[in-house]
């Protein structure tokens, strides 16, 4: 299989009713997801190899997995969100079964989820990038939320293991790399502003995220991303290990896209592999 | 101590419908629904539950994506706006220190 790009996006639970509303807000969420949709569609990518982190709706109580893939057939969702448009989304189930099994082959100490829901980080902006739900999803669970957090620089490995499984499989078949999440974003914690139950905790992280994302810094960003520096960024600040890991897949330059909406602790990129003009590998 | 059985009250939240009915209703309906916890909670967690004092809930460390979720479904008396305002409050001096909130 080829590598041929990965994208990063937030998952606010009110973005489909923001974009419907038309109100300023709305429109600029739209234009950024149609942008990222633009790009995605350009990279005909036949497979969605999706990072997210459960956000306590599949694992809570039974078990708090650090890494799971979900090897089910399809799953729906979102569990979370009755009000949000409900839609089953089709697993690559054999693919997601065999990446789990190499990568622990690899030393990655991987589970998988046989049966499960989807929530609002995955069924929100899979929604807004492929409405027509027509490209099966491995989705791969980061553990970003509840602490203990896996280390950046083991999320980074996972993703590069994940990229050396998937070109080793036969067949052909274009894959194109998901995250989802913000990179500062404090829910309901001490944090949140003056105005809200949420609030951007450390807009200076931010900033220099994105700083080290636009000029391809990975490997520094991926250094800077310690424990006490992701803590710092928010009770959903942890959401960055879902970026990092898939910029470990695609082995990321610089982005073609990059936008964000500072005020709100999100971000919109867009990475393609192949040559330097950001023209996507055939 | 652990405060996972007020965690898992407001994981379940999210979940059971007919929780969220309970913990909306009348004063009878709330006592039971918190009575049939599994854990049990403790006496000083029920009680704080009851008030819907998310301050108190926050420092005895239950998790706070979990807690604002009474508020997201409007149960104990809080929304949103109200849940927030608790947090604020329970945390105006840290909040200072922080450079939020102003005076």
């Amino acid at each position: 299989m080829k590598i041929v790009g990965g994208l990063g996006v937030p998952h606010t639970p009110h973005f489909p009713a923001l974009v419907a509303q038309g109100d300023p807000l709305g429109r600029e969420v739209d234009r950024l997801f149609t942008e990222v949709r633009c790009h995605l569609r350009e990279l005909r990518p036949d497979l969605l190899l999706l990072f997210t982190s459960d956000h306590y709706n599949i694992f809570f109580v039974e078990s708090i997995p650090i890494f799971s893939i979900g090897v089910a057939e399809e799953a729906a969702g979102p569990s979370d969100y009755p009000d949000l448009p409900r839609y089953d989304v089709r697993i690559d189930s054999e693919l997601a079964r065999r990446l789990q099994a190499e990568l622990v082959a690899a030393g990655f100490d991987v589970g998988m989820s046989q049966e499960f829901e989807l929530d609002h980080p995955v069924t929100v902006p899979l929604g807004l990038l492929c409405p027509e739900k027509d490209i099966p999803v491995v989705p791969v669970f980061i553990n970003g939320l509840i602490p203990p957090l896996p280390a950046a620089s083991r999320c980074f490995q996972l993703g590069k293991a994940v990229r050396a499984v998937l070109e080793r499989e036969n067949g052909g078949g274009r894959v194109a790399a998901v995250a989802s999440g913000s990179f500062s974003l404090e829910i309901g914690g001490p944090r949140i502003s003056e105005t809200s139950h949420t609030g951007v905790p450390d807009p200076e992280w931010m900033s220099h995220v994105l700083r080290r994302l636009g000029k391809g810094e990975v490997p520094e960003l991926v250094e800077d991303a310690t424990s006490e520096q992701l803590t710092r960024a928010g009770n959903a600040g942890g959401e960055l290990l879902d970026w990092i890991a898939m910029l470990g897949v695609i082995d990321a330059g610089p982005p073609v896209m990059l936008e964000s909406q500072e005020a709100m602790g999100h971000s919109y990129g867009v990475w393609r592999s192949g040559d330097a003009n950001g023209r996507a590998g055939q | 101590m652990s405060v996972y059985a007020v965690n898992k009250i407001c994981y379940r939240v999210t979940h059971e419908s007919a929780l969220r009915a309970a913990l909306a209703g009348s004063r009878q309906d709330r006592e039971r629904a918190l009575d049939e916890a599994s854990p049990p909670l403790t006496a000083e967690e029920r009680q704080a539950l009851l008030a819907g004092d998310v301050g108190k809930l926050s420092r005895m460390g239950a998790n706070h994506f979990l807690l604002h979720q009474l508020g997201r479904w409007k149960l104990l008396d809080l929304d949103l706006p109200a849940y927030a305002e608790r947090i604020r409050a329970e945390y105006r001096a840290e909040r200072r220190a922080w450079g939020l909130g102003g005076e």
